[in-house]
C-alpha cells in the first residue's frame, strides 16, 4: 500500500515539477509561431526523457551509483571531465535562467523590476535546500507545482478542435520559416531532456535507498510521471497556439507569454500565469542547484546527500552554494532571462551525445546493472536520436543566431 | 587486477566506511629487472590535474597552496594500507589520520557558523 502511495506521489510530483523556464518558453514560442505542429517534438522528447530517466533510476537501484559516479568509474577522469564540464556550464546558465524566470514571475505580480528579485530568490532557493530534506524538497516542489495544471485547464476551457490538435503529433514540415521550425524543435528537445533531471533522478533514487525490488516503482514513476508531466508542456503549446497564434507575433518576453491566459482566466490570467511560471522555475532552480552539488561531490568522491547532516557533507554544501552564487552573478550581469533560457536549452542538445552515449554503454555493463540490461532497440533508438539531435542543433543554432 | 580499470577513479572509503575521495592518481615504483610495483594511491585535485596535463597539475597545486592545503596534497596512501578492492577501495586508515579532511574540516567550521546548520 505504501509502495503504491509512493508511486502515486512520484507521478504527481513529476507532473508538478515538469514545466520550468525552458519548457514554458519553448512551448509558448512553438505554439505561437507554428500552431499545433510542434506537439510531436514534445512527445518524442518526452519518450527520450522517460527512457533515460528509467535507466538513471535503474543504475541507481541496481548498481548503487549515480550517473556521474558510474561514468567516472567506467570511463575514467579523462573522458568524464568533458561531459562534467559541459553539464556544469549548462547547469549554471540554466540556473540563472530559472532564477530569472522566478524573478520575472514576481515582476508580473508586483510590477517591480526583475533584477531586484534575483538575490532574494537565490537566498530562498538556498534556504530551502539548507533547511529541507529530500522528501520535503521533492514532494514540496511537486505539490506546489500543481498550479501549473492551469495550462491544462486553459486548453480545456479553450476547447480547440481535437482532430486539429491530434494532427500536431504527426511530424510535418511547415510552409514557412523552416530554419525557425528546426530551431524550435531542437529547443523543445533540449528543454525537455535536461541532463540535470537525469542525474537528479538517479541521485534521488540513491537518497531514497532504492533497491532491485523497487525497479517496478522506477519504471512506473519515470514513464507515467514524465508522460503525464508532458501534458502540462503540451498545454502551454496548445494555449499559446489558440490564443497567441492568431496575433502573428513572436513571443520575445515573458510579459507577452503571460497574455495567453487572459482570454481564459480574465483578470486573474496574468496572476495565474505568473504563479505557474514562478513555481515551475523555483522548483527547477532548487533541483539544478542540488544537482550541481551532487555531480561535483559524486565525481570527486565526497560525502553527499541533502539528507545527511550538513556538517558531514561540508564540501557538498560548499559546492552547491558556490554554483548558486556563480549563477546569481551571471543573472546580475543583466542577460534577458528568456534569451538565457533559449541559449541553454539549445546548447543542451549539442552536448547530449556526450552524456547519453557513455550512459548507454553503462546500461549494458553487468558490473553496473547486473542482469537488468537495456534492450538493443531502445539503445539504438536513443543513440540515433541524440546524435541526430546534436547534428541538427549544430546546423540550426548558427543559422538562428546569424539569421539564415 | 587491472590497475587502471579496477583501482583508478574508484571511490575510496576509510576504515569506518567514510568517503575519502576517489583514486585520483597512482604512484608506481620502478624496480630494476622487475615489473613496476604499485606503491601508493593518490587523492587530490592536483593528482587529477597532473593526469590531464602537467601544466594544469602545477596550476591546481598552486591553488591548493593558495588555500593552505598545498603541503599535504596530493594525499598519499601507501598501497600496504589498501585492504580491499571491490566496488570501492577500502583502506585501513581513517579520514582524520590521512589529512584527507583538512578542506572538509575548514569548510565545516564555516558552515557551522550559519544558522540552521545541522
Amino acid at each position: 500500500m505504501k509502495k503504491i502511495f509512493n508511486v502515486l506521489l512520484g507521478v504527481v510530483t513529476s507532473i508538478g515539477g515538469f514545466v520550468e523556464a525552458g519548457s514554458i518558453s519553448t512551448a509558448a514560442q512553438g505554439g505561437t509561431e507554428f500552431g499545433f505542429a510542434l506537439l510531436w517534438a514534445i512527445a518524442v522528447a518526452t519518450i527520450i526523457l522517460a527512457m533515460l530517466a528509467e535507466m538513471a533510476g535503474r543504475i541507481a537501484a541496481v548498481g548503487k551509483r549515480s550517473m556521474a559516479a558510474a561514468v567516472r568509474e567506467r570511463f575514467g577522469f579523462h573522458y568524464q571531465m568533458i561531459p562534467l564540464g559541459a553539464e556544469l556550464i549548462i547547469d549554471l546558465l540554466l540556473l540563472a535562467a530559472e532564477i530569472g524566470g522566478v524573478a520575472m514571475a514576481v515582476k508580473l505580480l508586483t510590477g517591480v523590476g526583475f533584477q531586484w528579485w534575483l538575490l532574494p530568490i537565490g537566498l530562498l532557493v538556498w534556504l530551502v535546500i539548507w533547511l529541507g530534506n529530500f522528501t520535503i524538497i521533492e514532494d514540496g516542489v511537486g505539490l506546489l507545482g500543481m498550479v501549473t495544471l492551469a495550462f491544462v485547464v486553459a486548453v480545456w476551457q479553450l476547447g480547440p478542435e481535437p482532430k486539429v490538435v491530434a494532427a500536431g503529433f504527426i511530424p510535418s514540415l511547415p510552409g514557412h520559416d523552416l530554419t525557425r521550425y528546426a530551431f524550435l524543435t531542437v529547443s523543445i528537445v533540449g528543454a525537455t531532456v535536461s541532463p540535470y533531471l537525469l542525474n537528479f533522478y538517479s541521485s534521488g533514487a540513491i537518497e531514497e535507498k532504492w533497491t532491485e525490488p523497487d525497479l517496478w516503482i522506477n519504471r512506473l514513476t519515470s514513464y507515467l510521471g514524465m508522460g503525464f508531466g508532458s501534458i502540462v508542456s503540451m498545454g502551454v503549446l496548445v494555449t499559446a497556439a489558440v490564443v497567441l497564434g492568431p496575433l502573428h507575433i513572436r513571443v520575445d518576453s515573458y510579459e507577452q507569454a503571460a497574455l495567453m491566459f487572459v482570454p481564459v482566466f480574465g483578470r486573474w490570467g496574468v496572476t495565474l500565469f505568473a504563479c505557474g511560471l514562478g513555481v515551475g522555475c523555483f522548483g527547477a532552480a532548487i533541483e539544478i542547484t542540488l544537482n550541481a552539488g551532487y555531480v561535483l561531490a559524486q565525481s570527486f568522491g565526497w560525502t553527499w546527500g541533502v539528507d545527511k547532516a550538513r556538517r558531514d557533507a561540508a564540501r557538498f554544501c560548499a559546492a552547491f552554494t558556490t554554483v548558486l552564487l556563480l549563477s546569481l552573478v551571471i543573472g546580475l550581469l543583466g542577460f534577458d532571462p528568456l534569451q538565457m533560457t533559449l541559449i541553454s536549452v539549445a546548447l543542451t542538445v549539442v552536448i547530449m551525445p556526450l552524456i547519453v552515449l557513455p550512459f548507454l554503454v553503462l546500461m549494458n555493463d553487468e558490473q553496473y546493472v547486473k542482469q537488468h540490461k537495456s534492450g538493443s532497440i531502445g539503445n539504438g533508438l536513443l543513440a540515433a536520436l541524440t546524435i541526430l539531435g546534436a547534428l541538427m542543433a549544430l546546423v540550426v543554432i548558427p543559422l538562428e543566431i546569424f539569421g539564415g | 587486477m587491472d590497475v587502471v580499470h579496477d583501482v583508478l577513479d574508484q571511490q575510496i572509503v576509510d576504515r569506518n566506511g567514510r568517503e575519502m575521495g576517489r583514486v585520483d592518481g597512482i604512484l608506481l615504483e620502478e624496480r630494476p629487472n622487475e615489473p613496476p610495483r604499485l606503491a601508493a594511491v593518490l587523492i587530490g585535485a592536483s593528482a587529477l590535474g597532473f593526469r590531464v596535463n602537467p601544466i594544469l597539475g602545477r596550476w591546481v597545486h598552486g591553488i591548493e597552496y593558495g588555500v593552505g592545503i598545498g603541503e599535504e596534497r596530493p594525499i598519499r596512501i601507501d598501497f600496504s594500507h589498501v585492504d580491499e578492492i571491490g566496488e570501492k577501495v577500502k583502506v585501513d586508515v581513517t579520514v582524520g589520520e590521512s589529512r584527507a579532511e583538512t578542506l572538509e574540516r575548514t569548510l565545516r567550521d564555516w558552515l557551522l557558523k550559519i544558522p540552521g546548520s545541522r
